[in-house]
C-alpha cells in the first residue's frame, strides 16, 4: 500500500475543511427537520427495513393445503448442505400417498451460511430461503431450528403453501 | 471353447455361455435390468441389445449363446438408440418417486438413464397408476408403481426358495407383481428379492427409510449368524450399522443370504451393547474402563489359578482368539477344564437345503480345533459338578456376541454365578448379568466387525476377514483380555514397514512426491 502525503502549504489550512463538513451536517439537519419523513434512518426496532423478495434469510418450510409438511425427507438438503447443518429423520406415513415424511427437521443456524443450496437441491419445494432476517437467540438452543419454528412460526400465519400438491399431481397423472 | 470378438477385444469363453456373460468376463459395460446371474433368462427387459456382425438386427445379449468367431457389439449407435428407446418404453409409467424411493443412489433406471437415455419425454399421456405401498408379507412393501417387470423377483422364488409366493398378474400396463391368493411372501430368504429388485418396487420393513444409501460405507465381512459362513457386506456410518447384503462367494452362499442373518447388525449397535466395564464387589457396582477391569480381575486370577479356575467358551469369536485364551489358560493358568457352552445341541445338524443351518454358532469347528490343539477333554457335567461341590472357584466366560441365538443364557447366568468370582466377557447389555450378585466382572468385547480374524464354517473351509470400524472403543478382543488377565501388558504394534521419508533426507523436508501421495483424494460414491 502506498502512503499519499500531502505537504503543501495550502494543506496546512484545516478551518475550511471542518466547516465545510459542518456545512453537510447543518444541511441535513435542517432538511430532515423540515421534511421528517423523508429521513434516512429508521427508529429500529419499531421500524423494520423491508428487503427484496429476493433476499435470502431464514429458512422456511412450505406445506400443503391441508397444512401437512410438503418435504418427503429424501435429504437432498441436507447432502447438498455444504455446512452440514440440517438433520433430517424420516418416517412412514399412514397415508399411502404421502409415503415418507420427516418426524424432525433440524437446521442448526449457527452453522448455516445462508446459500441456499438447500433450496436449489429440494426437488419439491419444501425448504425456501424467506425474507425474514432477524435471528436473535439467548442461548444456543435458540438456534436450532425445529419443524416447528421452520413451517410454523407466528410470522409465517399458519404456514406458507406450495404450489403443486400430491393430489393435485397425482390427478394430472405426474 | 469358442472364440468371440467384444468390442474389438478377443475373448475365449466356456461352451454354452451366453454373451452377457461373455460381456461381464470381459469386463465390458452393457445394460440390463432382468438378467441376475444366479436366476434363469427371461429375456423381458430389452436392454442388453448388442449387434451381432452378419445380422442386421439388434439383439439380446442375455439369450444368445456365443458361437465360434462372433464379432459383437454393444456401443455403436444403434446400440445405444435401441437401449435409448427401450429405457423410454420402461419409464412410460414409471413415477417420479426418487425423493421417497429408498433405492435412489443404487437404482438401475438411475444408472441407466444417466448412461443411455437423457432424452426429451414424448409421451402425451397420463401415467397408469397401480397400488403404492402394498405390504407383502413380514419382511417386504411393493410398490407395484416403480416396478418395470424385469420379473427377477417372482423367478427368485421359483427357481431358488422354490416357495412360489409371486407371480404377475393382468395384461399390458395394468400388470403388476404381486402375491398369489391367501398367500403372503413369508420365507426365510424373502429380503434376497429386495436385493435383486434393479428399482425400488420391492423395498426391505427393516432398513425402509432409515438412511440414505448414500451416506452410507460398506465392507465385506464373514457373517456370524450361524455356522455357513455367508460372505457378507456390511452397511455402516458414523451412526451405526443399518443393514447386511450377501456378496457372491460360490463355494458358501453362491448370490443369497438368509433374512435372519441380515440381523446380524442389530447385535453390534452401540444401543445394545456394553460400553465400559462393570465391577462388582461386596459393596456394589462400579464402572472401570475395560483394560482396567481386565487387570483388576487379574488380582483374583493370579490367587486361583489351577484347578479351581475354569474358562467357558462360546463358538462365537474367532480361531486367533480362541487360541490366545486356552493357550493362556494352559500355559500361564495351568487349568485344562477349559469348557464349550453349547447353546442348541439337538439343532446343530440341521440345514434346509439352501443356507441355513442349524448351528447358530460362526466358528464351531474352530473352536473345536484349537480345544483338540492343547488336548482338552473337559465336558459341561464336569463344570456342574466342579460348581456344585464348590471345587471350581473363579469362572472366566466368553459369553455370547449373539445372545438372540442363545436361549439358554438366563439358565447358564444362574449356574455360572453360583462361583465364587465369575469373569463374564461379553460384548452386549444383559439384564441377568447386571443383576448378578457376588464377585462379578463384566468386561466389554468387540464384536466380529471390530475384529480380523478368521471363522471355520461347517465344512471346513477356513474365511478370513478384517476390521470393519470401531463401535466401542474400550471394549477388548479375547486376545487382549487374555492378556491382560494373564497379568501382561498391551502393545501396540508398530509399523515395521518401509519408513514413508527417503533416508538421506531431512526429516522436515517433504518432497512434491510425498505430497501427492498425501494428497486428499475427494470420491463421491460409484454413481
Amino acid at each position: 500500500m502506498s502512503v499519499m502525503q500531502n505537504n503543501s502549504e495550502k494543506a496546512k489550512w484545516y478551518l475550511p475543511g471542518v466547516l465545510g463538513g459542518l456545512g453537510i451536517t447543518m444541511k441535513h439537519l435542517l432538511v430532515n427537520l423540515l421534511n421528517r419523513k423523508k429521513m434516512m434512518t429508521l427508529n429500529y426496532p419499531e421500524e423494520k427495513y423491508e428487503y427484496s423478495p429476493r433476499f435470502k434469510g431464514n429458512h422456511v418450510l412450505t406445506v400443503k393445503k391441508d397444512g401437512s409438511l410438503r418435504c418427503t425427507a429424501c435429504m437432498l438438503c441436507a447432502t447438498n448442505c455444504p455446512a452440514e447443518c440440517i438433520k433430517i429423520v424420516a418416517a412412514e406415513h399412514n397415508d399411502p400417498h404421502v409415503e415418507k415424511f420427516p418426524i424432525s427437521y433440524e437446521i442448526d443456524i449457527l452453522r448455516c451460511v445462508f446459500c441456499g443450496y438447500c433450496e436449489e437441491a429440494c426437488p419439491v419445494d419444501a425448504i425456501r430461503l424467506g425474507p425474514e432476517w432477524q435471528t436473535p437467540g439467548v442461548n444456543g438452543a435458540n438456534f436450532i431450528y425445529d419443524i416447528n419454528h421452520l413451517a410454523y412460526r407466528p410470522n409465517l400465519k399458519g404456514g406458507i403453501q406450495t404450489h403443486v400438491d400430491d393430489e393435485e399431481r397425482l390427478k394430472s397423472g405426474i | 471353447m469358442p472364440k468371440c470378438t467384444i468390442n474389438g477385444k478377443e475373448v475365449e469363453v466356456k461352451e454354452g455361455t451366453s454373451i452377457i456373460e461373455a460381456m461381464q468376463q470381459s469386463g465390458d459395460r452393457i445394460a440390463h435390468y432382468c438378467w441376475h446371474p444366479g436366476l434363469s433368462v427371461a429375456g423381458v427387459c430389452r436392454l442388453c441389445m448388442v449387434e451381432i456382425e452378419g445380422n442386421p438386427r439388434v439383439q439380446i445379449a442375455c439369450n444368445t449363446m456365443v458361437t465360434e468367431g462372433m464379432k459383437i457389439n454393444n456401443t455403436s449407435e444403434k446400440v445405444r438408440d435401441a437401449v435409448k428407446w427401450g429405457l423410454d418404453f420402461h419409464l412410460i409409467n414409471h413415477p417420479l418417486d426418487c425423493p421417497i424411493c429408498d433405492q435412489a443412489g443404487e437404482c438401475g433406471l438411475q444408472d441407466q438413464y444417466m448412461e443411455y437415455g437423457k432424452y426429451d419425454p414424448e409421451m402425451a399421456e397420463a401415467k397408469v397408476k397401480k397400488h403404492k405401498v402394498v405390504d407383502l408379507g413380514p419382511t417386504v412393501v411393493l410398490d407395484s408403481e416403480r416396478c418395470i417387470l424385469c420379473s427377477r423377483c417372482v423367478r427368485f422364488t421359483e427357481e431358488v426358495s422354490k416357495t412360489n409366493e409371486l407371480g404377475i398378474f393382468n395384461r399390458g400396463d395394468r400388470s403388476e407383481i404381486g402375491t398369489h391368493e391367501g398367500v403372503e411372501l413369508n420365507n426365510k430368504y424373502s429380503l434376497n428379492t429386495v436385493d435383486i429388485c434393479p428399482v425400488g418396487a420391492l423395498t426391505s420393513k427393516d432398513f425402509r427409510f432409515r438412511q440414505r444409501v448414500w451416506y452410507l460405507k460398506d465392507a465385506e465381512t464373514v457373517c456370524n449368524g450361524c455356522s455357513n459362513g455367508c460372505n457378507v457386506k456390511v452397511y455402516f456410518n458414523k451412526e451405526g450399522f443399518f443393514r447386511v447384503k450377501p456378496v457372491y462367494n460360490e463355494k458358501v452362499n453362491g448370490y443369497w443370504m438368509c433374512d435372519e442373518g441380515r440381523d446380524i447388525y442389530k447385535f453390534v449397535n452401540k444401543e445394545t451393547r456394553l460400553l465400559k466395564a462393570q465391577v462388582r464387589n461386596a459393596s456394589g457396582w462400579t464402572e472401570m474402563a475395560g483394560g482396567a477391569a481386565a487387570k483388576n480381575a487379574h488380582e483374583v486370577l493370579k490367587n486361583t489359578s489351577g484347578d479351581s479356575l475354569a474358562l467357558v467358551l462360546t463358538a462365537q469369536y474367532t480361531v486367533e482368539e480362541f487360541d490366545a485364551i486356552v493357550s493362556t489358560f494352559v500355559n500361564e493358568f495351568k487349568t485344562k477344564k477349559v469348557f464349550f457352552w453349547i447353546n442348541n445341541k439337538e439343532t446343530f445338524d440341521s440345514f434346509d437345503g439352501l443356507l441355513l443351518r442349524g448351528d447358530k454358532n460362526p466358528n464351531t469347528k474352530g473352536l473345536l480345533k484349537v480345544l483338540e490343539k492343547h488336548g482338552i477333554t473337559a465336558t459341561w457335567a464336569d463344570l456342574t459338578q466342579g460348581l456344585g461341590n464348590g471345587s471350581i472357584k473363579t469362572v472366566v466366560v466368553a459369553g455370547p456376541e449373539n445372545q438372540a441365538v442363545f436361549p439358554d443364557l438366563q439358565e447358564r447366568v444362574k449356574e455360572l454365578s453360583k462361583a465364587q468370582n465369575l469373569i463374564w466377557l461379553q460384548a452386549g447389555k444383559d439384564d441377568a448379568l447386571m443383576s448378578l450378585t457376588g464377585n462379578v466382572w463384566l468386561i466389554p468385547t468387540k464384536t466380529f466387525v471390530e475384529k480380523d480374524g478368521t471363522f471355520i464354517n461347517h465344512a471346513g473351509l477356513e474365511q478370513k476377514f478384517k476390521k470393519v470400524t470401531t463401535i466401542v472403543s474400550e471394549a477388548l478382543t479375547l486376545t487382549e483380555a487374555a492378556l491382560l488377565l494373564a497379568g501382561k501388558n498391551l502393545t501396540i504394534p508398530t509399523a515395521t514397514a518401509q519408513p514413508f521419508m527417503p533416508m538421506n533426507q531431512r526429516e522436515d523436508q517433504v518432497t512434491l512426491e510425498a505430497r501427492k501421495k498425501n494428497e486428499f483424494v475427494f470420491r463421491r460414491g460409484s454413481l
